[in-house]
């Protein structure tokens, strides 16, 4: 039972929009937990619902097996570092970090020690009397972040921190905020839009959309395991491929069929039985492509196909071949370069090929969002192919 | 709904005091003119009791008539010539560089900081018969010696440019000042020659400054008092002169109020116009 | 690019146009001639007869004493004001609230000093001091709620979210946080009210009654019945004045970067 901070049932309505409906989690001690989506998906209402500045229709929030959802934010132990960091504008660094303790009453030299320790861990002591105009986008997000961790609180709520700096100090931070985190192992409740940091922080990552939790799983789980299609296209680049279950191989693996093309295997761990409708989802890098026909083996899906769309991108190269009426997007490592190897070009005829097991089927029971696929545009003139979107 | 109830309570505790101040003390009495406007005057200056038409009848006088056109035309005189001049200094000041731009702002905004009176005085010297610019002007052989600059709604006009353009220049400039640039280059580009540019995608651009600045204008312009009774002589009177004569001189507080009435009403005309054409999404949003 | 410089020189005559008259007025104060049409010598004369103006020291306490209470009050009064409009501002009442407070702004004064005016005579209060104290906070109100409202919509609320996540209630949070962010606003509504209640002219005018004299009415009588000189060394100590004042209020009002 290592649940620390555990929304049961938690629903929240703003007007006519229902941000939240019956959201259950469980985040773990010590753990990094993000909560990711898209704008509007309901995260940072979450959020908001675990530090106490909005109340949910129903369900409760539990901190360490304590009730916490009829406490008002002051009365929480828990800090949240807000977007746009919201620093006091007419206190200095030191004075904004000292703010929680001082209000707590504690008495003056611990606060001052506890400062001190604060400006140590963000290396900003020579900043510390500065006011927060003269600091950068960066040194405020250190403040804030040592402003709530200096009252030692069971976590530490982040509303997309990094979303406001620009993309080499994005990254900086992130590994700054993975240091802060070992160092001081607090739980972290991050909510993000970026799958990168996300999946490059967190411990467990919980995908949310239109106010429903999609999936809840490790990184790895999220990417290679999706069990909805809006993770699948979320998550990564991925193929969506319509089709229609047709049998089954053996006790694992069903075959389908997908736009005319009989006997495609794939594994199956959704239960989902002949003739009912399925995405076929695989991933651009588990599919192979080469001139040359490859072995036929068990579990092994072929298909002849001709090169549309070939982009290079140096350490790797996106394909898009097209077998039949399906479209396909391939990428291909470079791991290593072949002079005389003829490279594969526009118009040419390949095979592509991947194993069973690398696909994932997904219950068509909605339509996924356009702007998550990425397919190439439609050539002027050209009409709907038929398969994805 | 306990939340719902506090919430209310709250503002009304903190709308309370200036709702109730504004309401005592300047919608009643705009209401009380209103009243007054049809009541008749007693002959020692008090307020008869009844009703009549009398004072609104008065106002068709041909010397009423007079002075409402002669205010009309000082006005629309004064707003044209603000507009004129502001619009070259805010488009010069949001483009100059920072330092300059504040440099230039303090001195705009100073003359709004010193005594009115003072500065309309000061023209009272500058445009006597034997000052200054009467010299310089009879020099360049301009006007005649005799002609007097003073005492005529000419010089209304002139001082009244001199008292509000900072107050058009402000609203003009702080509209240029959000104005992107970047789309005169973009014209210019598509082949529109400087002063084409200039009427066709910055005036349209800093349309709300140029509503405002008129607003900031036009409206004190119709009341305006100081100005014509210092530089305007009998010649330069403006209703707010008018209304003031009705009051210490008659001592005909409801003719005053009728005047006053007739001052209201082409005031609140352009606002009405302005809110009317804002709520059907056509104006520009500024009230 | 070839721009055209004709802005910049309307810029400059603007400029000139705003200064002149009153370079005039300061330099003629040092003029020891009556009439002011020829320099006849510097002299400091009409400062030392002003020195000896008692009429002249009453209405400049009268003005001092009403522009000191009308802006503690109008601050009050403003404050809470531009709060209510700030914070409830959807409400029809705070529609209701809006347009009043910005109307003593676009109305002209006359219309404001006569409806006063009127309001004194009907229900029969006696004009004086305490009729101008009045009148002055009715304008000074709007100009104070709108200076302070305009900083509150910059006003980051996520402030005060932080400030309550770290713990402090509300009674500390507004102490602590809020007002100290307000008060550069509150200052510059309170010196705006100051310096529109010492100025203020026609309003004053029509509800002082023949009693009492503010230095705005002293300058008039003096413009319409006195002597040119003297008017002229006033104005250039008001000009030194009201000069300070601002510099003092553009080094309060943190400017925004």
């Amino acid at each position: 039972m290592n649940e620390f901070l555990e929304f049961k049932g938690v629903s929240k309505r703003f007007g006519s929009n229902q941000a939240v409906t019956d959201v259950s989690l469980q985040i773990r001690k010590g753990e990094v937990f993000s909560l990711l989506g898209p704008s509007g998906c309901g995260k940072t209402t979450m959020l908001r619902l675990a530090a106490g500045f909005e109340r949910p229709d129903t369900g409760r929030v539990l901190l360490d097996g304590e009730d916490i959802t009829d406490l008002p934010p002051e009365k929480r132990k828990l800090n949240t570092i807000f977007q746009s960091y919201a620093l006091f504008p007419h206190m200095t660094v030191r004075e904004n970090i000292a703010f929680g303790l001082r209000v707590a009453k504690r008495p003056k030299s611990e606060i001052d020690d506890e400062v001190d320790r604060m400006l140590r861990l963000i290396r900003m002591a020579d900043q510390a009397a500065k006011k927060p105009d003269l600091l950068s986008g960066g040194q405020k997000q250190r403040v804030a972040i040592a402003r709530a961790l200096v009252n030692r609180p069971r976590v530490l709520l982040l509303d997309e921190p990094l979303a406001a700096l620009d993309l080499k100090l994005r990254q900086r931070m992130l590994i700054e905020l993975d240091m802060i985190h070992d160092e001081v192992g607090i739980t972290f409740l991050y909510v993000t839009h970026d799958q990168g940091e996300a999946m490059g922080l967190s411990d467990r990552i919980a995908v949310m959309d239109s106010g429903r939790i999609e999936q809840v799983g490790t990184p790895v789980e999220i990417y290679e395991a999706p069990r909805t299609s809006f993770v699948a296209a979320f998550i990564g680049d991925t193929n969506f491929l319509e089709g229609e279950v047709t049998g089954l191989e053996d006790t694992e693996y069903s075959r389908l069929e997908i736009a005319g093309v009989p006997d495609i295997v794939c594994f199956n761990d959704k239960a989902i039985g002949p003739g009912q409708p399925v995405f076929l989802s695989i991933r651009p890098e588990k599919i192979h492509i080469s001139r040359d026909k490859p072995e036929a083996a068990r579990l092994r899906n072929m298909l002849p196909a001709v090169v549309e769309d070939v982009i290079y991108l140096g350490s790797t190269t996106k394909y898009w071949v097209r077998a039949g009426e399906i479209r396909i997007q391939i990428l291909r490592q470079h791991s290593r370069f072949f002079l005389d190897e003829k490279p594969i070009r526009w118009n040419d005829e390949v095979w592509v090929w991947w194993h069973g097991d690398d696909g994932f089927m997904l219950e068509r029971y909605r339509e996924v969002d356009e702007d998550l696929l990425a397919v190439p545009p439609r050539k002027v003139g050209e009409s709907d192919g038929g398969n994805g979107r | 709904m306990k939340a719902g109830a506090r919430k209310r309570a709250a503002e009304w505790l903190a709308s309370g005091p200036s709702l109730l101040w504004l309401c005592l003390f300047f919608l009643v009495p705009t209401l009380l003119v209103f009243v007054l406007a049809f009541r008749p005057a007693t002959p020692f200056g008090g307020i008869g009791a009844g009703w009549t038409l009398a004072n609104i009848r008065r106002l068709a006088d041909p010397a009423m008539l007079t002075v409402a056109r002669r205010t009309l035309e000082i006005s629309l005189a004064t707003t044209f010539i603000c507009l004129v001049l502001a619009v070259p200094v805010g488009y010069t000041l949001a483009r100059i560089s920072a330092k300059w731009r504040n440099f230039f702002l303090m001195l705009v905004i100073i003359p709004f900081w010193t005594n009115f009176l003072i500065r309309v005085f000061a023209w009272k010297t500058l445009l006597h018969p034997e000052g200054p610019i009467k010299q310089v002007l009879v020099f360049l052989g301009l006007v005649p010696s005799g002609a007097s600059l003073l005492y005529r709604p000419e010089a209304v006009v002139l001082v009244s440019v001199y008292a509000f353009l900072p107050f058009t220049i402000l609203p003009i400039y702080a509209a240029a000042e959000k104005f992107d640039f970047r789309l005169m280059e973009a014209a210019r580009d598509l082949g529109a020659r400087p002063f084409a540019a200039f009427r066709k995608v910055f005036l349209p651009g800093i349309r709300r400054g140029l509503v405002t600045a008129v607003l900031f204008v036009f409206i004190p312009a119709l009341g305006s008092y100081i100005i014509p009774d210092i530089v305007g002589g009998p010649g330069g009177e403006m209703i707010g002169n008018k209304i003031a004569q009705r009051v210490f001189v008659d001592r005909n507080l409801p003719l005053a109020s009728a005047l006053s009435v007739v001052l209201i009403l082409s005031v609140l005309a352009p606002l009405v116009a302005i809110l009317f054409l804002q709520r059907r999404g056509e104006g520009p949003e500024i009230l | 690019m070839r721009r055209s410089r004709l802005p910049i020189w309307i810029t400059v005559g603007a400029m000139v146009f705003f200064y002149l008259p009153i370079a005039i007025l300061v330099v003629n104060s040092f003029n020891a001639s009556r009439f002011g049409t020829g320099w006849q010598g510097f002299s400091l004369r009409w400062y030392a007869q002003l020195l000896h103006e008692p009429e002249i020291w009453l209405a400049a306490r009268n003005s001092l004493l009403i522009a000191v209470g009308a802006t503690a009050l109008s601050v009050v009064l403003g404050t809470a004001a531009a709060f209510a409009l700030h914070r409830f501002g959807r409400s029809r009442l705070q529609r209701f609230h809006y347009a009043l407070v910005y109307m003593p702004l676009v109305v002209p004064e006359i219309l404001m000093g006569i409806s006063l005016l009127m309001a004194f005579a009907a229900t029969g209060v006696g004009l004086g001091l305490g009729t101008i104290f009045l009148a002055h906070v009715t304008f000074c109100v709007s100009f104070v709620a709108m200076t302070v409202l305009a900083r509150l919509q910059d006003f980051d609320d996520a402030v005060v979210e932080a400030a309550r996540d770290l713990g402090a209630g509300w009674r500390v949070t507004f102490r602590r946080v809020v007002l100290p962010m307000i008060a550069p606003g509150i200052a510059a509504g309170a010196l705006l009210a100051f310096t529109l209640s010492i100025d203020d002219f026609v309003i004053t005018f029509f509800v002082a009654g023949p009693g009492s004299t503010t230095l705005p009415i002293r300058i008039y009588s003096m413009i319409k019945f006195g002597s040119p000189p003297l008017i002229n060394a006033l104005s250039s100590i008001l000009l030194l004045v009201t000069f300070t004042a601002v510099i003092l209020s553009q080094r309060i009002s943190s400017p925004r970067r």
